[in-house]
């Protein structure tokens, strides 16, 4: 079998056994890179030759049995939306198309301390605004399972680098699904972790209190492996939390709850049919399955909609062709800004941006953004309920397989329902993952998310890899060959 | 949306707009604004001291007051469009 379709544990093990290098992995992925970049275009940037540098390293390390764990010589692609100190950090956006990191993020320095590689930074929807990676200043990326197809958004590029397997994982970031999605539409594991584990710092920010980094991968073991290396407290982010997590059952005596409202109007026959077997598959082993209803489910993207582009207009203020990024020049210092922002940003970041401003404005605060934080709360408030019945939540992962390209540019409030049931764990900082089940009648993947409560991911990533091993999904693109 | 004056928002939020983005993002927002009004219909908790930045925590820990390294001089100035004397240059602020 070809190195780069092996998991973290099975190459690792090949590299102390010495029947494999870092390096020939390495070069196993930047064959598959050369022949899929073209078709795919999931990264923005490649590091060939320096990272062929540190897998020689790693070689060396193995060579000498002084690996320093798991992740050594293994070739990750990081979205580029997260700092690596020295390489370019374009968020996929025009405004940062020369931004070039003078800092590591902090997920980047525990990658480092274990040894783990960097294929490159992969494309994103600009500044992870989007469901598609269509809104991306640089072109978009393609579904390794059909190249008609989007693959999801916004961590798209890495979604798809990973199915392609011109990375063996991936960082992505998710604020509203923007990891869960991408996973799903590319037949993989996407796992969001409970918001504060993971620390933020130098990930660009788009919705502070939402944004959570966390990897998109084959399997939910490696899924494990890149969480456990990059999480914990860390002093740099103010919103990190130590990581004290409890254990929750995974085993029969766990309860399951079926989420009535995402099994409803608005979700495909497809995503419906996912679940289904999942549940029935569970039933068989002994599990207790009940239906729950969380009615304040169905108004999360319009809670959604008024908190994200309210932080984002204020984190995005940071834009202003002064300190880093493009600079349009203008008579005074407030002409330069303007043209600088209308030059420096796409259609949907300036949507978000005007959304947020207005949600923020005087005379609209408390019947438009305070009105979602409360509402905000409410939800909370029904997921800890729940929570004290059932263990885990089951829902599909989005309502529908992927969609062709083009095919909801048009119409932003369509593409906002792709992230109907992804939502609501951004919004209550819960653990949640999803897992490729099946194929659509056009045969493109689907997910199944399961959600749990915070602090309880190691549970969580232990009861999905049940499923995984049940549902057994082969997580190879067919349509990568046409 | 009669109240939606997409000229004023777009000043507060320092972005030029053509008169063709202008219409369409009237047009946009309008049908996003509708769409949230969903939300009036809930009977919410008014006591907006409850509300958080953090989803999970109520009190987040402080950082120790120490010093630590952080970016040079040089680095910080690094991807600014102009510099000089080690201070980032800008326009005048009045014409």
């Amino acid at each position: 079998m070809e190195l780069k379709n092996l998991s973290i544990r099975q190459l690792n093990n090949l590299f102390v056994d010495k029947k494999a290098k870092p390096s020939e992995l390495y070069s196993d992925i930047f064959d598959a890179s050369a022949s899929s970049e073209s078709l795919l275009h999931a990264h923005l940037s490649l590091f060939e030759e320096k990272n062929l540098e540190n897998a020689k390293k790693s070689d060396k390390r193995f060579e000498k049995g002084e690996s320093t764990g798991l992740l050594d010589g293994i070739p990750i692609a990081i979205k580029d939306n997260i700092n690596i100190k020295g390489e370019l950090t374009t968020c996929s956006s025009k405004m940062l198309s020369n931004y070039r990191s003078p800092y590591n993020a902090t997920v980047i320095e525990k990658l480092n301390n274990e040894n783990a590689l960097y294929t490159g930074k992969t494309n994103l929807d600009e500044f992870a605004m989007g469901s598609s990676t269509e809104n991306s200043a640089f072109g978009l990326t393609k579904n390794p399972w059909n190249t008609e197809y989007v693959p999801g958004g916004s961590s798209g590029g890495s979604a798809a680098s990973v199915s392609a397997r011109s990375s063996i994982g991936a960082l992505g970031s998710d604020t509203g699904g923007s990891i869960r999605q991408p996973a799903a539409f590319c037949g993989l594991v996407g796992f969001k972790p409970t918001y504060g584990t993971v620390s933020r710092y130098g990930l660009i920010a788009f919705a502070s209190s939402l944004d959570q980094i966390g990897p998109i991968t084959k399997n939910v073991d490696d899924a494990r492996i890149i969480y456990n290396a990059i999480s914990g407290h860390d002093a740099l982010d103010a919103t990190s939390i130590d990581n004290n997590q409890t254990n929750i059952p995974f085993d029969k005596s766990a309860k399951i709850g079926v989420i009535k409202e995402l099994m409803e109007d608005g979700i495909s026959d497809d995503s419906r049919n996912e679940v289904s077997k999942v549940l029935e598959n569970l039933k068989k082993q002994g599990y207790q399955i009940k239906e729950v209803s969380l009615p304040l489910i169905k108004l999360s993207i319009s809670i959604y909609y008024l908190i994200a582009p309210a932080e984002c207009s204020a984190n995005l203020a940071r834009f202003d062709g002064v300190r880093y990024g493009l600079r349009v020049e203008g008579k005074t210092s407030y002409e330069m800004m303007q043209n600088t922002r209308a030059e420096g940003f796409g259609d949907e970041v300036k949507r978000r941006i005007l959304l947020g401003t207005y949600a923020l404005s005087a005379g609209y605060y408390d019947e438009y953004y305070g009105k979602a934080l409360r509402a905000r709360k409410k939800m909370i408030d029904e997921f800890s309920n729940i929570f004290n019945d059932v263990d885990y939540l089951i829902s599909p992962t989005t309502p529908t397989a992927a969609f062709k390209a083009g095919e909801k540019t048009s119409n932003p409030l369509e593409m906002y329902m792709s992230d109907l049931c992804t939502i609501p764990a951004n919004l209550a900082g819960l653990p949640a993952i999803s897992i490729p089940t099946g194929l659509s009648k056009e045969k493109l993947p689907l997910g199944v998310q399961i959600m749990s409560k915070p602090l309880t991911d190691l549970s969580l990533l232990n009861f999905s890899e049940i499923i995984e091993k049940e549902v057994d999904f082969n997580t190879s693109p067919e349509g990568l060959e046409k | 949306m009669s109240d939606f004056d997409i000229k004023n928002i777009a000043k507060l939020a320092s972005i030029n707009l053509s008169a063709e983005e202008q219409e369409k993002l009237t047009n946009d927002l309008s049908i996003i604004l509708e769409h949230v009004q969903a939300l009036s219909s809930l009977e919410l908790d008014t006591n907006i001291e409850d509300v958080f930045i953090h989803p999970l925590e109520k009190e987040l820990k402080l950082v120790e007051d120490i010093e630590i390294d952080s970016l040079t001089h040089e680095e910080a100035l690094s991807n600014a469009p102009e510099s000089k004397d080690g201070k980032f240059v800008v326009p005048p602020s009045m014409e």
